[in-house]
């Protein structure tokens, strides 16, 4: 903000080192839990008991990994996961940008109703309607099924205003013309709101991904049986409720990260674009709130 | 006429939305209140029992234990991810160097990605009293005695509101860091003009032009009071239970575990209420309609 001339005073410099020295050290409250993790995960399974800071892997092994992989079956829970967070992002994307389309009909006679019905569910939290919810999804026999995660939370009013905002920006003249050539509304939707909306899309595929991928409320109250586990629930079996031992089978500290690393692979994986659409995508809807 | 007809796509294109809102949101809200009003057994007959529910719940010294937890975990977490992010946009605002402020951003982003069971994980391992690095630290450089953070009842609601701060603060930070770069230039250069120092501006300038902003993280954070679940059910254990579990917990306690649908519906309720209420507070205090 300030211009650098004005920064030449040794109490400036003090403070901007000062400064620098604070975030630094915040920085580091997430980067050594997180070296920490990765190092133990190439460590040897003694090696990862032992009572020591580990920056770096003890007797490098990937013993953990293979652990967690094969004895573990921790391969089930990821495919559960992986086709609930895919299935339910396609869903969620598609029925949500229907919607948003809609809206950006200023004449649509009804619009307002519309509007309010489903701001309303915006409204209303989640978690207030969990017991009910549980009573709908076992009264349609979804309980213990996939289906009920992807069900879960398919639709949302934030998303629908999001992809509304990102269709207002594609000129209207184009659908006028395109209308005129006999396109149908649909056609119009798919062939040129969905194209030229890509970023929006990106944003709320990523904001949709990465919320299924880490879901957890829903399969806790929705799965029992544990070869219907996401990874997630899976992983806080595995990690948290079995601090040393899991019955038989001792779970020792390598294998714990190599499943913590597992689990966030995919999130790193698309972490670039999210630096690239999540910050926009967060600053519409928190203007949206 | 002539224009539903014109129109009739765009209904179409509506329809799998209203009814997944009628089916998933609505039907259940309904259903809820009925819930709490009957004596709700999976099979057989579900007769009405009047507000009986809501008396089981408000005489269940669990409820109010839970009513407290929330309260000081959620209007703890509510200062602090308010604070916490404030302090760091100011800071990263007045870092001169573009690399180092796009870095520090970066990986203070990163645990908001990351699951409650992924963060619990880390961090049960990172405070454990034998192997957990906080322990090693208190123990080899300040010859502490191992503090066993997460069977402490003393420390337990500490732990929940500094790692909630801790995830999300990085997010937050985004939203006051747009909040300061939106702020008129030209302010600066007044301030500047008549002498004020970084100090001065930062009092003077960027802390009153953040007021809006401000009100939006307050009233959506106030919101995430009572949705407190994920962290709770991860970082719980017995030994802390009665310290951390929030309300959200005693309702699933309540329906999920002991099948007690209908006090669990009216305990459902109560958060209900107190999510409107609230909302409806902390916009008349902000006079976030001012906005």
């Amino acid at each position: 903000m300030s211009d650098r001339f004005e920064r030449l005073g040794w109490k400036n410099k003090a403070f901007d080192m000062l400064n620098v020295l604070f975030l630094f050290g915040l920085m580091l409250t997430m980067i050594i839990p997180f070296i920490n993790v990765l190092a133990l995960s190439f460590s040897s399974g003694i090696a990862s008991m032992r009572p020591e800071i580990v920056l770096w892997p003890k007797q490098f092994s990937a013993e953990g990994y293979s652990i967690v992989w094969k004895s573990l079956d921790i391969w089930r829970p990821l495919m559960n996961s992986v086709i609930v967070t895919v299935a339910g992002t396609v869903l969620h994307v598609l029925l949500s940008s229907l919607a948003g389309y809609v809206f950006i009909y200023p004449r649509l006679p009804g619009r307002k109703v519309m509007l309010t019905f489903i701001l309303i569910t915006m409204m209303l939290p989640q978690e207030a309607i969990m017991i009910p919810l549980y009573v709908v999804n076992k009264d349609l026999h979804l309980i213990n099924t996939l289906s009920s995660l992807v069900l879960s939370g398919l639709v949302s009013g934030f998303s629908i205003l999001l992809m509304r905002s990102f269709f207002l920006n594609v000129p209207y003249e184009m659908s006028e013309s395109a209308k005129i050539d006999g396109a149908g509304e649909f056609r119009i939707f798919l062939t040129m709101y969905m194209r030229l909306a890509a970023a929006g899309l990106a944003t709320v595929i990523l904001f949709e991904f990465v919320g299924r991928w880490n879901m957890f409320t829903a399969p806790v109250m929705f799965i029992n049986d544990s070869m219907k586990y996401t990874l997630q629930v899976a992983l806080k079996a595995m990690i948290i409720d079995t601090s040393s031992n899991s019955g038989t089978y001792m779970v020792t500290t390598n294998v714990r990260m190599a499943g913590i690393v597992i689990s966030i692979l995919p999130l790193l994986a698309i972490y670039p674009f999210v630096q690239k659409y999540f910050m926009k995508g967060i600053l519409l809807g928190a203007s949206k709130e | 006429m002539r224009l539903l007809k014109k129109y009739s796509a765009l209904y179409v294109m509506m329809v799998p939305v209203i009814a997944y809102f009628l089916v998933f949101a609505y039907y259940p809200l309904v259903k809820g209140l009925q819930t709490s009003f009957q004596d709700y057994k999976l099979m057989g007959d579900r007769p009405y029992v009047g507000f009986a529910n809501y008396s089981a719940v408000l005489h269940d010294s669990l409820f109010w234990e839970a009513v407290i937890n929330t309260l000081v975990i959620g209007g703890g977490i509510l200062c602090f991810s308010f604070v916490a992010p404030l302090v760091i946009a100011l800071s990263l605002n007045e870092v001169l160097r573009t690399w180092f402020k796009k870095a520090a951003q970066m990986i203070l982003y990163v645990p908001h990605l990351l699951s409650w069971v992924v963060v619990g994980g880390i961090w049960i391992f990172m405070l454990s009293p034998d192997s957990g690095i906080i322990n090693m630290i208190l123990v080899h450089v300040f010859h502490m005695k191992p503090i066993n953070f997460m069977a402490d009842s003393g420390w337990a609601r500490w732990i929940l509101i500094l790692l909630a701060t801790w995830k999300e603060m990085g997010y937050t930070c985004i939203l006051f860091l747009a909040g300061i770069v939106s702020i008129n230039p030209s302010l600066y250069e007044a301030a500047r003009m008549d002498g004020a120092t970084r100090w001065k501006q930062l009092i003077y300038v960027t802390i009153p032009q953040l007021s809006n902003t401000m009100k939006v993280v307050f009233l959506l954070n106030t919101l995430g009071i009572l949705r407190i679940f994920d962290e709770v059910f991860i970082l719980r254990n017995p030994t802390i239970a009665a310290k951390v579990d929030v309300l959200m917990m005693y309702t699933f306690q309540k329906g999920i575990l002991e099948i007690q649908l209908g006090p669990a519906a009216a305990a459902s309720f109560f958060v209900l209420l107190l999510t409107l209420a609230m909302t409806l507070v902390v916009r008349r205090i902000t006079r976030f309609d001012e906005v």
